[in-house]
């Protein structure tokens, strides 16, 4: 499956530097948007990485299709003819219906946020967004890491032990700070997925805001010269203008 | 035309409710100057009659019919009458046909119904009385016909109605007046608001200088133009700045762009082409995110996301955040922050304060330089001290730092979009806690937090 990752800048698209799960599982994503536009392109960029795109350009249609369809992920613009992006989710969850759910939204404000969170939202993302922005978090939605009780990570010949509290690349002893270490837990916990610097900065640091300085490059490229040892393959892979990825080696 | 509007204005209407009350007390006062007269009169005419009664009771015989003679002689409106009647109840003398049947002797004055003689005709009058048996069993009667008060309650009664009638005209007409000219500023002001509305700035309201609380308002509400005014302007100072500040890398992109067009050959030229454009646009919007959330923080009432935040915990968080950053820039970063202080507030908002501050510092400050967060415990408030060994910030340029955009000209190649000081001030102001700056060498910037915010 690996193999058919096309390396950064080897492809037509340099954005399509992450696996295409979509492809393998056919996943269903049903898109409640009423611009045409932003529509068509999002729908143009998931179909080409092998998602199955509904589009629904009204509440109350994307409603009806939402039970209907029954999509993997929901990705639900705020405000709608018919019916407002919040009151559908609220609708769905009062129907026990648990699909994923990304809220899409020209509201940026902090408060507007948490009301999308709290009405049942899974995430947020504010307009303008960058696709992959977009992309990266709806494969994060699918593949939320399965709480298990293991103890110790595992991504190729790297290992982190949770209650020690250590980590290793094979034989090497890897010495991190604790805020390193939590970096790698997480990027451990979504290998082979893009993180996106937002989504760093709100689930490692717990920033609501983005900061002037790129603080994420910064801690990342610590990690990674800790990480990728200079006669080793590279793991963190940095995704042009987009995020990183941990990517198993082959 | 103008009159069914002015029985419908307020002063209007609260003129005829003045009048009415007037008329009210007017008459009260008529009714209250009769009865006060009438029985002043009454009284003074009893006492003359009971006095004429003594005179006359003292007197006998020839002597005696000759003062009642003389007594009803000396009557030229015909009020007085008296009688002078035998123990057998006879007339002997007087203008009284036959002893009153309801007069008793030897009381005080009263009202009785008596028979009048009138030249040959006789008359029912009812007056004052008294009697008096005399010694020899003769009984005199005296009275007075009291019609007085009734002339007098009928000059009063004319002139407190005349008055009335001046006072009613007066409120009307002062009424109406107060009225016309309410309804004529109201019309002047509605103009000039209109004025406002239509976007003349400078237009203000009538004013004068006579007190009138009309001229206090239009006072007030000049103020608030003059205010709003500055503001607008102010307004459009940084609508200009924001205008520049986000034109320069949509320039940039464009340029970029067109250049690309016309010269890209190869993909990755066009690749490195929209790269390019790409990091225009996100700075653009970075700018337009960065203003929405200054208006969000100004805008914000809430404070219902506050609770208690350990600052010194707060203060060792930023300093790890930006450690590795600091490190790399040859810059020591230092956090002191031994002392346990909190303070209520929005941990979120109070870290993007701190970091924004902190971000400041590492980024104006050269290599081998230092940056300190200290947290110190000031009188009666905690605070929190980001200082660093750049080159500071003058006297001069310290309250603009503070204004949107501002840049020191030195700056202009250092990346930032030049609102983090002002999102740093819209928090703190939030909080209520105070901002300070001190001028250079090294730039020393304050967070003071109170213990008890006002």
């Amino acid at each position: 499956m690996t193999a058919a990752i096309p390396r950064i800048g080897a492809t037509t698209r340099g954005a399509l530097a992450f696996p295409a799960i979509g492809k393998s599982l056919m996943t269903k994503i049903l898109l409640i948007e009423d611009d045409g536009e932003t529509a068509e392109e999002v729908t143009a960029e998931l179909v080409e990485r092998g998602f199955d795109v509904e589009w629904s350009a009204d509440g109350t249609a994307g409603l009806a299709s939402a039970r209907s369809s029954g999509p993997d992920v929901l990705i639900v613009d705020r405000m709608l003819p018919g019916m407002d992006g919040l009151s559908i989710i609220e609708t769905l969850r009062q129907e026990q219906v648990r699909t994923p759910v990304l809220v899409l939204s020209a509201l940026g404000a902090i408060d507007d946020r948490v009301r999308g969170l709290r009405a049942g939202g899974d995430d947020y993302l504010t307009k303008p967004f960058a696709i992959l922005e977009l992309v990266a978090r709806i494969e994060a939605l699918l593949r939320r890491p399965v709480q298990s009780r293991e103890t110790t990570l595992r991504v190729g010949a790297l290992e982190l032990d949770l209650i020690e509290r250590t980590a290793r690349r094979g034989a090497r002893e890897i010495d991190l700070l604790p805020r390193e270490f939590r970096l790698l837990e997480y990027m451990m916990q979504r290998c082979d997925q893009l993180l996106t610097r937002a989504m760093l900065l709100e689930e490692v640091w717990n920033y609501k805001f983005v900061p002037a300085t790129n603080l994420v490059d910064v801690h990342m490229g610590r990690l990674r010269h800790k990480v990728d040892g200079p006669n080793e393959t590279p793991m963190i892979h940095n995704v042009r203008g987009a995020g990183f990825i941990l990517r198993t080696p082959t | 035309m103008i009159w069914p509007e002015l029985v419908r204005s307020t002063s209007f209407r609260r003129a005829l409710m003045l009048v009415a009350a007037l008329t009210a007390i007017i008459v009260a006062l008529f009714g209250f100057v009769y009865w006060k007269t009438d029985s002043y009169l009454t009284a003074r005419s009893d006492q003359m009659i009971m006095t004429q009664l003594n005179v006359i009771s003292l007197l006998s015989d020839q002597r005696l019919l000759d003062a009642i003679d003389a007594h009803l002689r000396q009557d030229s409106r015909g009020v007085q009458f008296a009688g002078l009647f035998g123990a057998d109840g006879s007339r002997l003398a007087g203008n009284i046909a036959r002893l009153p049947p309801g007069l008793k002797t030897g009381t005080p004055a009263h009202g009785v119904q008596i028979m009048a003689i009138r030249g040959s005709s006789l008359e029912n009058r009812v007056v004052q009385g008294v009697a008096r048996q005399l010694p020899d069993g003769e009984v005199l009667v005296i009275g007075r016909l009291v019609d007085e008060t009734v002339d007098v309650a009928r000059v009063i009664g004319q002139a407190l109605g005349l008055g009335l009638v001046f006072a009613l005209g007066l409120c009307l007409v002062a009424g109406a007046l107060a009225s016309i000219r309410a309804s004529k500023r109201v019309e002047e002001v509605s103009t000039r608001v209109q004025r406002i509305v239509a976007g003349d700035l400078h237009e203000r309201l009538p004013q004068t200088n006579d007190g009138d609380p009309f001229s206090k308002l239009a006072a007030i509400v000049n103020g608030m133009l003059d205010e709003m005014e500055t503001l607008i302007h102010a307004l459009a100072g940084v609508g200009n700045d924001i205008a520049h500040d986000l034109r320069t890398p949509l320039t940039r992109a464009r340029l970029t762009l067109e250049r690309g067009r016309a010269n890209a050959v190869t993909l990755e030229q066009l690749q490195a082409t929209a790269d390019k454009t790409i990091t225009g646009i996100d700075q653009s919007l970075a700018i337009i995110t960065a203003l929405l959330r200054l208006a969000e923080i100004e805008n914000s009432r809430r404070s219902a996301g506050f609770g208690v935040v350990a600052l010194d915990q707060l203060l060792r968080e930023v300093c790890d955040i930006y450690e590795p950053i600091a490190e790399n820039r040859d810059i020591a970063l230092k956090v002191k922050a031994s002392p346990e202080l909190s303070v209520h507030g929005d941990r979120d908002l109070l870290i993007e304060a701190v970091a924004n501050l902190v971000d400041n510092a590492i980024k104006f400050t050269p290599a081998g330089g230092r940056v300190d967060i200290d947290l110190i415990r000031g009188e009666g408030e905690s605070v929190v001290r980001v200082s660093d060994t750049g080159r500071g910030i003058s006297e001069g340029e310290r309250d603009a730092v503070l204004r949107r955009f501002y840049r020191s000209e030195k700056d202009r190649k250092t990346p930032g979009v030049g609102l983090g000081l002002n999102l740093v001030a819209a928090i703190v102001k939030l909080h209520g806690f105070r901002l300070a700056i001190f001028p250079g060498p090294g730039c020393r910037v304050e967070i003071a937090c109170p213990d008890q915010v006002p």
